[in-house]
């Protein structure tokens, strides 16, 4: 019996489960790192979530009777919500998180490919919103004394700089002036450095960089290994998994308008922003490469992706800078989700023209 | 719709394709029994001259073009008409066709050629010789080739191509003519260019093609008369579909300004290589269209390779030329792996656009399984046309066929690169085929 189906008769090597699975797989180095520097209760978060988010895929199976538990995606939203916890939550916040993600913002739309919102994303800002203090639960990095006030760099800048209208020679040294505690390998890297290659020239480096650089510092648990991240993202990228449009536009709007207007609500001036610091502190990089390229609620166009990327950029800027508190990175995401529908409307390829190609 | 069609790496597809270890050709063997439908071609079926019983020659007119956008069929081999009956084609239209038994002998093959010296002929009986020979175009269109040559009559076109690019991936057809025949296609282009009176004659190949081809081609050029260009364009699918070579040549024609002309603005007619050869075999040799090079391959192949086919010649019988299948076949393509019509059996007949016949084991006939649109826009990225697939076909399947219309449904050639490049392998060729349909039905009636 031959099969009789519509061409194409091949199909290319793509498929929606491998690059689900890809995702997830490059997520984990950033995530190991976490449970590196946080330990067991970082590795219980992750579990919890991961283990919540399959559980409540297979629920949504049971009740609509498909099995989607092969695709990927729920693997994927369930380490991202784990990853966006910081180390010291209460069990059953990223628990709910999980749930919350795959059966309210991704299943009761439809499932894969229905969801208007990054399920995740979803389900962080769901706990962000509801256990405000649970989710400030942090710990530590490596080589710091435990109970010498935990904070993340970002949250302890904010701290900082509440009240103070002084000109400050950037975040690092901000954050020195009031005694944040890095640690002794930050300590001694930096020292060395200073006297035995940046002397030569006159110059010195605040403390705090190499821990800023390489994620020892208190954050969530996924976030705070920048370069981590960057290398799953470059693989990523390489395989033309995800596209380079939204992380590009979303990181250079974002840097570009900390670097000129971030000093500004510090009476800082123009121009003295930091974005450097900005982008290895709170969850930027990994917003911007694992959650804001999720296809499924990002524009389909490669116009709507780089517009798609400014508004998050800009989005990101005004919620970190002028929000409530927390680094915006997941507020911005829900809310960018919200005008993709209006970037696919305005950014739709013009007919009879074959791509870029037409242009040029 | 105005804008400019230059092209190439944008969009597009890269298959698998399937390089033959040797360019040659092989004669199929000569099928004890031909049938031969009256319908292939674009237009009406043409009108049926034998009935059961009837001897026939090879070569022997059989079916008369019916309708302006018919053509004439011949018989392919020496024989008795056994039977004439209606039978479906591949793509389900159907029509009469005459089962003939071969017997008796060849009137042409092997016997010594006559050529006849065509320049001294006038162009309506240049014209004449390619309508009575049934030359269609070969590269998928299968438009009579002699309503294409007419259809300027009277004003001069400027630009005749000679697309040189296979049609789809896999297919290396054109590619062996190409190699084992320049001369005769250098004067079949010659023979177009004289009824179009074309001011300028390019021959498109593909750049992965170039190095084997050109300096054949060269050598041919000059031998008859010279004046040809060759052109290279990207080698990457669906590059061959004849819009986008018109537009590649047109877009690297520099005109006085510098900048190229608009591609509206010129007057070009694009005919495959395989089409200029049977120009130059009805004209010269006044040897109708009853053979064409075949590609045989898939992955249940067992010896892929390119062969001369007579149509009329039962599908199964070119994959036993080919060594055989490998497994029970899952699936069985008359054409390309990209736009190939399926057929439920293996007696399907070679008719004269069939350029490639694949047979898939059965575990590539299954394919993936569908999944759900995630919207990574692959299929845009695809698309050479500048569409959203994904789009319309949700339009489409919401009943908005109107609405797909309007956002540029008619220009879909259906190349199938959405559909291949789709990561949740969803039918989108399919669905917006149907949606054509729709819209056809609907603005006539």
């Amino acid at each position: 019996m031959l099969v009789v189906s519509p061409a194409p008769h091949v199909g290319g090597l793509s498929s929606t489960r491998r690059l689900n699975w890809s995702v997830a797989c490059c997520l984990l180095p950033a995530a190991a790192w976490g449970v590196f520097l946080f330990g067991v209760p970082a590795l219980s978060v992750l579990g919890v979530a991961l283990g919540a988010s399959l559980a409540a895929e297979l629920l949504a199976a049971l009740a609509w009777r498909r099995v989607t538990l092969a695709d990927g995606s729920a693997a994927v939203t369930g380490l991202l919500v784990g990853m966006l916890m910081p180390p010291g939550v209460p069990l059953y916040v990223p628990a709910v998180a999980s749930a919350f993600a795959i059966i309210i913002v991704k299943q009761s739309f439809g499932g894969l490919g229905r969801n208007w919102m990054n399920p995740a994303l979803g389900g962080v800002v769901f706990a962000l919103f509801s256990w405000a203090n649970a989710m400030n639960s942090w710990l530590p990095a490596r080589g710091v004394a435990a109970g010498t006030g935990v904070l993340p760099p970002l949250n302890a800048l904010r701290a900082a700089l509440t009240g103070a209208k002084s000109a400050h020679r950037g975040a690092l040294a901000v954050l020195g002036a009031s005694s944040y505690p890095w640690s002794a390998a930050d300590g001694r890297v930096v020292a060395w450095i200073n006297t035995h290659i940046l002397s030569l020239a006159g110059w010195s480096l605040p403390g705090g960089v190499f821990d800023m650089l390489v994620g020892n510092i208190p954050g969530r648990i996924g976030d705070v290994s920048v370069p981590l991240l960057f290398l799953g993202a470059a693989y990523l990228l390489g395989r033309r998994v995800i596209r380079w449009q939204v992380p590009v536009t979303y990181l250079v709007t974002f840097c570009v308008a900390a670097q000129i207007f971030g000093g500004l609500p510090m009476g800082c001036g123009w121009g003295t922003g930091g974005a450097l610091f900005q982008l290895f502190s709170g969850s930027l990089v990994l917003g911007a490469f694992f959650m804001a390229t999720d296809p499924v609620t990002s524009p389909l166009t490669g116009t709507g992706k780089l517009l798609y990327g400014m508004c998050l950029g800009v989005l990101s800027f005004f919620l970190r800078y002028f929000g409530s508190g927390g680094d915006g990175v997941p507020l911005a995401i829900v809310l960018g989700n919200c005008v993709v529908p209006v970037i696919d409307r305005f950014a739709q390829p013009r007919v009879g023209s074959p791509g870029k190609a037409a242009a040029g | 719709m105005k804008r400019q069609r230059t092209l190439p790496q944008i969009g597009g597809a890269e298959p698998p394709s399937v390089l033959l270890s040797s360019g040659d050709i092989s004669n199929a063997s000569i099928p004890p029994f031909a049938l031969i439908p009256m319908l292939q071609h674009a237009g009406m079926p043409a009108r049926c001259l034998v009935r059961p019983g009837d001897k026939v020659q090879e070569g022997m007119l059989i079916g008369k073009a019916d309708g302006a956008r018919s053509a004439n069929v011949h018989s392919s081999v020496p024989g008795t008409v056994v039977s004439v009956s209606e039978t479906k084609g591949a793509d389900g239209v159907a029509c009469q066709a005459a089962l003939i038994e071969f017997g008796g002998e060849f009137g042409r093959t092997g016997k010594p050629i006559s050529t006849s010296d065509w320049q001294a002929l006038p162009r309506a009986e240049l014209l004449g010789r390619i309508s009575a020979c049934g030359v269609v175009g070969l590269g998928g269109g299968l438009l009579p080739t002699h309503i294409k040559l007419a259809r300027e009559r009277g004003r001069a076109v400027s630009l005749l191509i000679a697309n040189g690019m296979e049609s789809e991936p896999s297919l290396h057809a054109d590619f062996c003519l190409m190699r084992e025949k320049s001369r005769e296609i250098a004067v079949g282009m010659r023979i177009c260019q004289r009824i179009l009176d074309a001011a300028r004659v390019v021959l498109a190949i593909s750049e992965l093609s170039e190095e084997g081809l050109a300096p054949f081609f060269r050598r041919a050029f000059a031998e008859t008369g010279g004046g040809f260009e060759i052109m290279a364009l990207p080698g990457r699918y669906p590059q061959g579909h004849e819009d986008l070579v018109r537009g590649s040549v047109v877009a690297r024609t520099a005109s006085s300004n510098g900048n190229p002309p608009c591609v509206e603005s010129v007057d070009c007619v694009v005919l495959n290589v395989a089409t200029l050869f049977a120009v130059y075999e009805a004209v010269v040799l006044q040897r109708p269209l009853i053979e064409r090079l075949v590609t045989v391959s898939g992955s249940a192949v067992r010896r892929p390779g390119v062969l001369k086919v007579r149509v009329g010649t039962r599908v199964g019988d070119l994959f036993e030329e080919c060594g055989g299948l490998v497994d029970p076949p899952g699936k069985v393509v008359l054409g390309g792996p990209m736009r190939g019509v399926c057929v439920s059996s293996l007696d399907y007949p070679v008719t004269k656009g069939v350029a490639g016949v694949m047979a898939f084991t059965r575990a590539e006939a299954r394919g993936g399984s569908q999944l759900p649109c995630i919207r990574c826009g692959a299929c845009i990225e695809a698309c050479a046309w500048g569409l959203v697939p994904t789009r319309l076909n949700k339009l489409i399947e919401q009943g908005s066929t109107a609405a797909a219309f309007a956002e540029g449904l008619s220009s879909c050639t259906e190349c199938g690169c959405c559909a291949f490049a789709c990561p949740s392998r969803i039918p989108l060729v399919d669905g917006l085929r149907k949606g054509k349909k729709l819209g056809a039905i609907d603005t006539n009636g």
